[in-house]
C-alpha cells in the first residue's frame, strides 16, 4: 500500500514539472484516440448481426459466422489470393526499386543534372492517385495511347492491356513503382548522405573503385535503413494500394485485380454488408500484425537493427 | 627515393586561394609533422598527397615521380583519418584486410599479412570485433593497422589522435613514433596540437593561413623561431610578449618599457640607428627567475594565480598589462612561490622581434 502511495506521489510529482511535454504529445494522442482507437469499438460488429436500425450495441452476436461465410466464399479467396500475388510482387520489384534509384542518384556527379533528375522522379508522388490511374488509362488505351501507338509502329495489333487479366499485375506493379519510387528513394537518400564520407576517401586511397565502393560501403552503411523500411513494408503487405486498384480494375480483370479491400469496399459499402466487411478487414489487420511483428522479430535477430 | 617533394603547391577553391605555394622536401624515412592552427591548410596540403584534393598549381613528387595527375590507389600511400575510417559493419580483420582485398591479393597473403599487423599492434584478440565494441585507442589502432597492412611508400596522418583523451593520447603518440622507428616509412603527420608536434617530429612544419612560417626539427624552433607567431605556436605555456621600444645609448642597446629598461643581447639588423624602434620581447615562462624583493633590474610583480602541476608550477601574473606566465620548480613545496614579487631575465635568453612584422632579430652568428 505504502509502495503505492510513493508511485502515485511520484507520478504526481513528475507530471507536475514535466507537463508540457505530456501537453505537446497530446495532439497525437488525440488523433490517435478519435481517428484509430474509436472507430476500433465498431470492430465487434464482425462478430454480430450488424443492423444499422439496432446500431452496433443492440446487434446480436453470432460468433465466427461471417468468417464462415468469408472463407466459403470464392471471391473472398481470390481477392486474399490477388492480395499476396500483388505484395510479393510489391516487394520484389517495388521495394528494392527506390534504393536502386538512390544508389543511381549517388553516382550522379553533376549536381545540375542530380537535382533535375530528382525533382522529376518526385513529380508523380504529387499527382492525386486519380490523375495518375487516368493517365496510365489513356496511355495503355487501344485506340490512342502511346503504348499501342508505339507497338503499332512495329506492327503490333492494339492491345486491350486494361481489360486483359494478365496485363493488370506488370501495369499495376509499374503504375506504382512510377508514382512512388522517387519519393522513397528519398530516405535512401537521406541515409547515403549520413555515411561517413572519410570511410570513402579511405577506399579511394586504399584503391576501391566506384562499384566497389557502392556495394562495400553504401549498402552495408544503408542496409539497417533498408531493413527498418522492410519491416514497415511488410507490416503493410496487405494495404496494396486500393484505390490504384479500384482504379484501375474492372469486371473483366476481377480474376487477377481484386483484392481484400476492394473486395471489402464493394461487399461492405456498395452492398450494405458491413459486418461482413468487417470481419474481412478485421482479418487483414490480424494478418498484417502477425506479419510486423515476425518481420521485426527476424530483423532483430540478424541485423540488431529494428523498429522497437 | 621514397621522399615526398612539395614545390609550389597551391589550393583554391573556386576564386578562394587557401594554400599559397608550399614547398617542402620530405626525406626518405623522415617524420615530418605539419602543425599550425585549425583552419591553416594543413589537411588540405595532406590531401593533395594523398590525392584526395586537386592540386591547383605546383608539382608534388613521390619517389621522384610526379603523382599530380596519378590516382590515389596508385600513389601507393596510406592514410590514416581523424574519426578512423573504419567501417562499422566489418570486423577488425575485415576492415584491416580492406586494402587487400580491394588489390584482390590472395587469401593466404591476406591472412598472414593481417595476422602480422594485428600482432604489432596488439589487436590478435579482438580480430572478429566489430569496431563498434572496441574502445577509442584500440579503434585508433585498428586504423593504423589498416595503412600499416598496405606497405605503403608514405603514410599520411590527419590529426589522427584528436579523439582520444589526453592519456590516450600520450601512449598511442609514443607507439606511433615507436611504430616509425620500427618500419621506418616516410610519414607525414597533421596536427595542431604543437606537444605532439615536438615528440613525434624529425622535422617540424609550422603553418599559417596556407603558407609555411619555418620549418625544422623541434628543438631549432623551440629555441629559434623565425618569427613571433613560430614563437608563441610552440611551446606550452606560450612564450610572453612584452611590447618595447628601442634606446641607443652609447653602443649598447636597450629596451624599454614602462618604468624598465633591459639591455639587448647582440642582435643581427639591430643597432643605433634602431633608436625609437618598436619591437616585441619574447621570453620562454621556463626561462624566467624569481626573486622575493624587487631590486633595480628586477620587474616587480604580483601574483594572480598558483597553478601547481606537482614538480612545477605556473605563476601567472602580469607585465605592462597584458598577461604573464612563469615556470618555475616547486620542489616540492609552494611556499616560497607564494612570497615571489619580482621577475628577473638573463639578456641572452631574450627574443626580439619587430614590433611591426614580428620577425625576429637574431644573433649575428647563428645567421652565419
Ligand atoms: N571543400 C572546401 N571548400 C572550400 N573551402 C575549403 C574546403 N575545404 C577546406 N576549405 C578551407 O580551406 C582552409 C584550410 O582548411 P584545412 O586544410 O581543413 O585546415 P586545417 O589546417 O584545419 O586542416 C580553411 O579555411 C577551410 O575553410
Ligand atoms: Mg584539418
Amino acid at each position: 500500500m505504502a509502495n503505492l502511495s510513493d508511485k502515485s506521489r511520484w507520478l504526481l510529482r513528475h507530471f507536475r514539472r514535466e507537463w508540457q511535454i505530456y501537453l505537446m504529445l497530446a495532439p497525437a494522442v488525440i488523433w490517435f484516440l478519435t481517428f484509430l482507437y474509436t472507430p476500433m469499438y465498431g470492430l465487434q460488429v464482425a462478430f454480430k448481426d450488424y443492423s444499422i436500425f439496432k446500431g452496433v450495441a443492440g446487434s446480436p452476436w453470432i460468433g465466427f459466422e461471417h468468417f464462415q461465410t468469408l472463407f466459403d466464399n470464392d471471391d473472398f479467396i481470390r481477392s486474399l489470393k490477388n492480395t499476396a500475388i500483388l505484395s510479393a510482387y510489391n516487394l520484389l520489384f517495388a521495394f528494392p526499386a527506390p534504393i536502386i534509384l538512390a544508389l543511381m542518384f549517388n553516382e550522379i556527379l553533376n549536381q545540375w543534372y542530380k537535382k533535375g533528375a530528382q525533382t522529376i522522379v518526385y513529380l508523380p508522388h504529387f499527382i492525386s492517385t486519380v490523375i495518375l490511374a487516368g493517365i496510365v488509362l489513356t496511355a495503355f488505351s487501344p485506340s490512342a495511347g502511346i503504348v499501342n501507338t508505339v507497338l503499332g509502329w512495329f506492327g503490333v495489333d492494339p492491345i486491350y492491356f486494361m481489360s486483359k487479366p494478365e496485363w493488370f499485375r506488370p501495369i499495376f506493379i509499374g503504375s506504382g513503382i512510377w508514382q512512388e519510387a522517387g519519393f522513397s528513394s528519398i530516405v535512401f537518400l537521406a541515409a547515403i548522405a549520413g555515411v561517413n564520407p572519410s570511410l570513402y576517401e579511405s577506399a579511394v586511397v586504399d584503391g576501391a573503385s566506384r562499384w566497389q565502393m557502392m556495394w562495400k560501403i553504401t549498402i552495408p552503411s544503408i542496409l539497417p535503413t533498408i531493413l527498418i523500411m522492410l519491416i514497415i513494408r511488410i507490416g503493410n503487405l496487405l494495404e496494396v494500394s486500393f484505390e490504384l486498384v479500384l482504379l484501375l480494375y474492372q469486371p473483366a480483370t476481377y480474376v487477377t485485380a481484386d483484392v481484400v479491400n476492394t473486395f471489402i469496399y464493394r461487399q461492405g459499402i456498395q452492398s450494405g454488408q458491413y459486418d461482413l466487411a468487417a470481419a474481412a478487414g478485421l482479418f487483414n489487420a490480424v494478418v498484417a500484425f502477425i506479419l510486423v511483428m515476425t518481420a521485426n522479430a527476424l530483423s532483430k535477430r540478424f541485423s540488431r537493427t529494428s523498429l522497437w | 627515393m621514397s621522399g615526398v617533394t612539395l614545390e609550389k603547391i597551391v589550393k583554391s577553391y573556386g576564386k578562394i586561394e587557401v594554400v599559397h605555394g608550399i614547398d617542402l622536401v620530405v626525406a626518405e624515412k623522415e617524420f615530418v609533422v605539419l602543425v599550425g592552427p585549425s583552419g591553416c591548410g594543413k589537411s588540405t596540403t595532406l590531401r593533395m598527397v594523398a590525392g584526395l584534393e586537386e592540386i591547383s598549381a605546383g608539382r608534388i613528387t613521390i619517389d621522384d615521380r610526379v603523382v599530380n595527375e596519378v590516382a590515389p590507389k596508385d600513389r601507393d600511400v596510406a592514410m590514416v583519418f581523424q574519426n578512423y575510417a573504419l567501417y562499422p559493419h566489418l570486423n577488425v580483420k575485415e576492415n584491416i584486410a580492406f586494402g587487400l582485398r580491394i588489390r584482390k591479393e590472395s587469401k593466404a597473403n591476406i591472412e598472414k599479412q593481417v595476422a602480422e599487423v594485428a600482432e604489432i599492434l596488439g589487436l590478435t584478440e579482438y580480430l572478429e570485433r566489430r569496431p563498434a565494441d572496441l574502445s577509442g585507442g584500440q579503434r585508433q589502432r585498428v586504423a593504423m593497422g589498416r595503412a600499416i597492412v598496405r606497405h605503403p611508400k608514405v603514410f599520411l596522418f590527419d590529426e589522427p589522435l584528436s579523439n582520444l583523451d589526453a592519456k590516450l593520447r600520450t601512449q598511442m603518440r609514443a607507439e606511433i613514433k615507436r611504430l616509425h622507428k620500427r618500419l621506418g616509412v616516410t610519414s607525414i603527420y597533421v596536427t595542431h596540437d604543437q606537444v605532439e608536434a615536438m615528440t613525434l617530429a624529425d622535422r617540424i612544419v609550422v603553418m599559417c593561413d596556407g603558407r609555411i612560417e619555418q620549418v625544422g626539427t623541434p628543438m631549432d624552433l623551440f629555441n629559434h623561431p623565425k618569427n613571433l607567431f613560430v614563437a608563441s605556436f610552440i611551446g606550452s605555456p606560450p612564450m610572453n610578449q612584452i611590447q618595447a621600444e628601442v634606446e641607443a645609448s652609447g653602443d649598447k642597446l636597450f629596451a624599454k618599457f614602462g618604468a624598465h629598461r633591459l639591455e639587448l643581447p647582440m642582435l643581427h639588423e639591430l643597432g643605433a640607428n634602431d633608436h625609437g624602434r618598436k619591437v616585441t620581447l619574447g621570453i620562454r615562462p621556463e626561462h624566467i627567475m624569481t626573486q622575493a624583493d624587487p631590486d633595480t633590474d628586477a620587474i616587480e610583480v604580483e601574483l594572480d594565480l598558483i597553478e601547481t602541476l606537482g614538480s612545477e608550477a605556473l605563476l601567472h601574473t602580469t607585465v605592462m598589462g597584458k598577461p604573464f606566465v612563469v615556470k618555475t620548480e616547486t620542489r616540492g613545496d609552494l611556499s616560497h612561490l607564494e612570497n615571489v614579487r619580482a621577475l628577473h631575465f638573463k639578456p641572452d635568453m631574450l627574443k626580439v622581434f619587430d614590433g611591426v612584422n614580428g620577425d625576429v632579430f637574431d644573433h649575428p652568428e647563428r645567421l652565419k
